[in-house]
């Protein structure tokens, strides 16, 4: 569904993306893992028309779209959950999910109306608090509100750039719940996680991104849990001295292809 | 007792005007967090537009607001254009300075352009005061009041009500997430500043004839005059806007009755003084400061 081709950008000084190469499969859960700064979100940025790649291609559902505009990424049906959540704090639950079916409003009010009663059912407890400002909202609901206002968009393929962040375990739970249910229901995801324990439960496929490349490609139980934890929180499996000697050698030959 | 409450309807007359230039201001600051330093200027050439299209065509009060509007906002592009769009990624004091340095550059353009410095601006409307119980309001004051008011309203129509409003306001939140809505936030950006500075015209226009002249300095005037409405009623809030312009307004209606003319401009900075001590947020900003921090704090 969608394919990523050699892809290389930059987002400031260090999250670089020295040719990365996926693919996200229709209907699955893709999930792609990593510690900081390897370049997981400058990849999301890249997909979402944010960034322009240096190199590389992206196409979804064959059509390319390297380099598109984000509303027109968002437009061909890609929807991006930020990291942070990004809710507009100072705007009410019902205004934010409006705002996510930005590009729709000037076509169809009543479709919108509809899908607003569509992700209400599925949150009920953000219909519970329909005008209260987002800001008020707790990080469990702001992280539900994101998906929802990312849904409103009507994606065929929803990207979550580490959805449990700062959330406590029972809120995570949560979380990933959501994610199965949305999958369950035919929506294609693609997710960012840390938190590689939740993720491997959900993933379908997933890959490792180490200093802004692929370092790993398979299905969850390829590689054990332990290896993938530790190669996505410290970003090499021998641990802290060995990447800080490949910091040394920003091009190390580290891809080994699953 | 009247004086006290014809100086409050004097100032509230006067604050709208004040309203209009915090409103422009405002909605600069709001969406894109940055001072615009060159507002009152830019208005300023805008009037002078108009002042030249009256001594050139003698042209009715009509197209002489037309014009000064259409000027204000052709000099409000070429400073978004110059200052905010071309360094949006800089640093946000870069745009400050660099307004600056065209508020400077634009005084001396109508220096060179209109030698005389002081020149005529014709009345909106000559009639003479209109009487009500104890109270009096001149004609230009009403119009601008009312102006003023039919504006704020159509401004709050634009931004609760519209699409282009609630893109606004997700831009002025968080430019980031506007975009990942397939917002197009430049031109959102544009926009808003076209319509601070239709704003900032039409304010111009009203003050300018009911002063019925117009020298260079008022540009610094404006500046002034909006800035210090806007940090009363708090930078980035439209409803802080209108109520920072009417108190600075009042206070100075009143001062200039009770103290003097040459207190008006040391009594509004002395108010600016003493909302910097104790409510640095303003009128409105600081609720806005503490709902963020409750917010903050429950991430």
């Amino acid at each position: 569904m969608l394919e990523i081709d050699g892809i290389a950008a930059s987002y400031g000084n260090i999250q670089a993306l020295r040719g990365v190469t996926l693919s996200v499969e229709e209907g699955g859960i893709t999930c792609l893992l990593g510690p900081n700064g390897a370049g997981k979100t400058t990849l999301m940025m890249t997909i979402a028309g944010i960034l322009k790649p240096r190199r590389g291609t992206i196409s979804f559902l064959d059509r390319n779209i390297t380099g598109m505009r984000p509303s027109g990424v968002v437009r061909r049906g890609i929807a991006l959950v930020p990291e942070n959540r990004l809710v507009f704090p100072h705007m009410n639950v019902h205004e934010n999910l409006i705002a996510g079916a930005y590009l729709r409003l000037g076509k169809s009010k009543a479709q919108v109306r509809q899908d607003v009663d569509h992700v209400f059912a599925r949150f009920p407890r953000l219909q519970e608090r329909t005008k209260q400002l987002a800001g008020t909202l707790s990080g469990g609901e702001q992280q539900m509100l994101a998906v929802a206002r990312a849904l409103m968009a009507r994606p065929r393929l929803l990207m979550m750039d580490e959805p449990s962040l700062g959330l406590a375990p029972l809120v995570v739970e949560e979380i990933f719940r959501i994610i199965r249910d949305l999958h369950a229901d035919g929506t294609t995801i693609f997710l960012v996680e840390q938190n590689a324990h939740m993720a491997l439960q959900v993933a379908h496929h997933f890959y490792l991104l180490e200093q802004g490349q692929v370092s790993f490609s398979g299905k969850p139980g390829q590689l054990s849990e332990h290896e993938v934890i530790q190669r996505a929180y410290l970003g090499k499996q021998q641990g802290r001295d060995q990447s800080a000697t490949d910091r040394d050698q920003p091009d190390g030959t580290m891809l080994r292809s699953g | 007792m009247v004086d006290f409450v014809q100086n409050c309807l004097d100032g509230i007359m006067l604050g709208s005007s004040y309203a209009l230039l915090a409103i422009g201001f405002t909605l600069i600051f709001g969406v894109m967090r940055r001072l615009n330093l060159s507002y009152g200027p830019s208005i300023m050439v805008g009037a002078f537009v108009g002042t030249l299209v009256y001594l050139e065509f003698k042209a009715n009060a009509l197209a002489i607001a037309a014009a000064t509007v259409v000027g204000a906002v052709i000099v409000g592009i070429y400073v978004e254009r110059l200052c905010f769009r071309a360094i949006r990624r800089g640093a946000a004091v870069a745009s400050m300075v660099s307004s600056f340095v065209i508020w400077m550059q634009l005084e001396e353009i109508v220096t060179v352009v209109f030698p005389d410095r002081t020149y005529p601006f014709p009345p909106l409307v000559s009639a003479a005061p209109v009487e009500l119980g104890p109270f009096f309001f001149k004609v230009e004051n009403l119009v601008m009041f009312a102006c003023a008011a039919a504006m704020t309203v159509w401004l709050h129509w634009l931004l609760q009500y519209t699409r282009f409003g609630l893109a606004l306001r997700a831009v002025s939140e968080n430019p980031r997430a506007a975009l990942f809505m397939g917002i197009n936030v430049g031109a959102v950006m544009f926009l808003a500043f076209v319509i601070a500075s239709a704003f900032g015209g039409v304010a111009a226009y009203l003050i300018v004839s009911a002063d019925g002249q117009i020298t260079p300095l008022f540009g610094l005037w404006a500046t002034f005059k909006g800035l210090i409405a806007m940090m009363l009623g708090g930078m980035g809030s439209i409803p802080g806007a209108i109520l920072g312009g009417l108190l600075l307004g009042v206070v100075e209606a009143q001062s200039i009755w009770y103290l003097g003319t040459e207190y008006r401009d040391l009594s509004a900075y002395f108010l600016l003084f003493l909302f910097l001590v104790f409510r640095p947020g303003g009128l409105m900003g600081q609720l806005a400061v503490e709902r963020e921090q409750a917010a903050m704090r429950r991430v």
